[in-house]
Formats: C-alpha cells, structure tokens, sequence
C-alpha cells in the first residue's frame, strides 16, 4: 500500500520527468538531428565532428570508439569483477 | 550525458593541466577518506568493480535518442558505491574511455570533474530526501535528474572557462550552444532516471543490504 510520502515521491518524480521532457525536445527541435559529438563541435564553433551514426550499428545502438579495444577492455573488466565477486563471496 | 566529447587540442595545455591537477587531488582526497576508514568494505569495493564495467559498457553505447547519446550511470554508481569509491570509478571509466578513443586524454580531467559532482550530487540527493520520499524508485529518479543536471552545469563551466582553441565564436555564443546541449541532454536523463530508479528498487527488495542502512 502506498503511504503519502511514496505518493509525493512519485508525484514529483513524474513532474520532473515532464518537465524535463518538455525543455529537451524544445531544445531538440532548435538544434536538429545531429550525433553528440557533432552537436558539441557545432555548438563551440569547430568544424570537424559528425563521424558519428555513419554506422547503423545494432537497432540503432552504434558503439562509439574502437569496437576491439572496447570488447578487450570489457572483457578484462568483466573477468576482474568476477574474480573480485569469487574472492570476497558478497 | 554530461561529458566533453571534444578532441585533444580542444583545451589550452594550461586548462588541461588545471583540470587534471583539479581532478587528482579530489580522488587523492577520495582515497585518504577510503583509506582512513578501520576496516575495508569489502561489498563496496566488489560493488564499485561492477559498477565500473557496468557504466563503462554503457558509457560507449549511442543510443538512438536526439541524435545519439549515451547513458552514464553515475547517479546510480554514486547511490551505490558512495562518493569516494565513485570518485575512483569515474577516474577509470574516464581513462578506458580515452583509450579506446572515447574522448580525448587531455579531457579525462575535467570529464572526471564532471561525472565527480553527477556521483556526489546523485549520492547526496539519494540520502538526503530518505525521510521525505521513502519510496527507492521515485527517491533515486529524483537523485539521477539532480546529478546530472548539475554535472551539465559543471560541464558547461569548464568549457566557458577553459575556452575552446581554434574557434572564432563569443562566450555567449557558446553558452547558448552548450546550454542546448545540456537540455538534449536531460532528455536522455528520464531514461538513466528511470533505469537508476529500477535498478535501485529492484536492489532494495533483494538485497537491501547493499544500499546501506535502506529498506524499501
């Protein structure tokens, strides 16, 4: 059951969100479809930028950076915080 | 979210150092507070592990919303790892991410800077409202919006400060630009707020031990 501070909680969570929401595709709107890094180096005046999104990637999810090293790197992570989880058996 | 995605070059070798020498002595301070404690916990050390592969592999996936922008978690790394550890996950995630060409090295300063104030503004906010919003979902959606409006903040401050080499544009120019994208940004926010929110609650449920004295 939902006590009234839950309910207060969501309330303005969901007011946030709103709001939020609201200011963002206002702002999308003015600046136009475009990659982050793109937008930053439109946004300071640079010229270079807009790699981004050539690559259609999976559904749309694009990895950004060198997809080897990420997948080495991730995987070096993963392998770590098993060993981490093993040894102190949270 | 809140991160500097410009080049190396984009900052004077001056700003760069700033923000380095900023950013170390903030996670020096972090791991002197870590240090200090009598005995290590060792269930936040393994959290902070996880929470560093897990932000890592989000940090460098584009999602297809505005353009593309990517999730943080640091808000959620902060809620549960706490403000030191956090410092030292963001550090490692900042220096991965330079090294597969996600940023560049001269930045990890100052993005460290950034996700710093996301990981203690998310933290603080968390605990903070535990009385007035018992609720886990709502409490961390709220702490995930804060963190990273003033991580945007902060990011917008050091570029204002640091200036961007090679561009003829005025302040106000690019205070103008960047403040677009930190609304763009905040709009992927809902999203981090919402996936913090579940992730937060969900852990509440199963084990609330993890998120301190908490119970859902």
């Amino acid at each position: 059951m939902m006590t009234l501070g839950d309910k207060k909680g969501l309330i303005i969570f969901i007011g946030l969100l709103l709001l939020v929401i609201v200011v963002s595709l206002a702002a999308y709107r003015t600046t136009g479809d475009m990659g982050i890094e793109e937008r930053f180096s439109h946004a300071v005046g640079l010229q270079s930028g807009g790699e981004e999104g050539e690559d259609g990637g999976w559904f749309g999810l694009a990895l950004e950076g060198s997809p080897l090293l990420y997948g080495i790197v991730l995987g070096v992570l993963v392998i770590a915080c098993y060993a981490v989880y093993r040894h102190f058996s949270v | 979210m809140a991160h500097i995605h410009l080049e190396d070059g984009s900052f004077s070798l001056i700003f760069v150092l700033v923000w380095w020498t900023a950013a170390i002595i903030l996670v020096g301070i972090a791991i002197f507070l870590m240090r200090s404690e009598k005995k290590p916990d060792r269930k936040k050390i393994t959290l902070a592990a996880f929470c560093t592969a897990a932000a890592f592999a989000i940090f460098q996936v584009s999602l297809p919303i505005f353009g593309g922008v990517h999730l943080n978690l640091t808000p959620l790394i902060g809620i549960l790892a706490g403000p030191a550890a956090g410092s030292l996950v963001v550090l490692i995630i900042s220096i991965l991410s330079a090294a597969i060409g996600h940023g560049g090295w001269g930045l990890i300063g100052a993005n460290t800077l950034v996700n710093m104030v996301e990981v203690f503004v998310g933290y603080s906010c968390f605990r903070l409202l535990r009385s007035m919003i018992p609720d886990l979902f709502p409490r961390a959606g709220i702490a995930t919006i804060a963190g990273l409006f003033c991580g945007n903040i902060v990011m917008i401050t050091i570029i204002i400060i640091s200036g961007v080499q090679g561009v003829n544009q005025s302040t106000g120019n690019i205070l103008t630009g960047l403040s677009l994208i930190a609304a763009v940004n905040m709009g992927v926010a809902v999203v981090e707020a919402f996936i913090t929110g579940l992730i937060v609650a969900y852990i509440g449920k199963v084990r609330p031990d993890l998120l301190g004295d908490e119970r859902s």
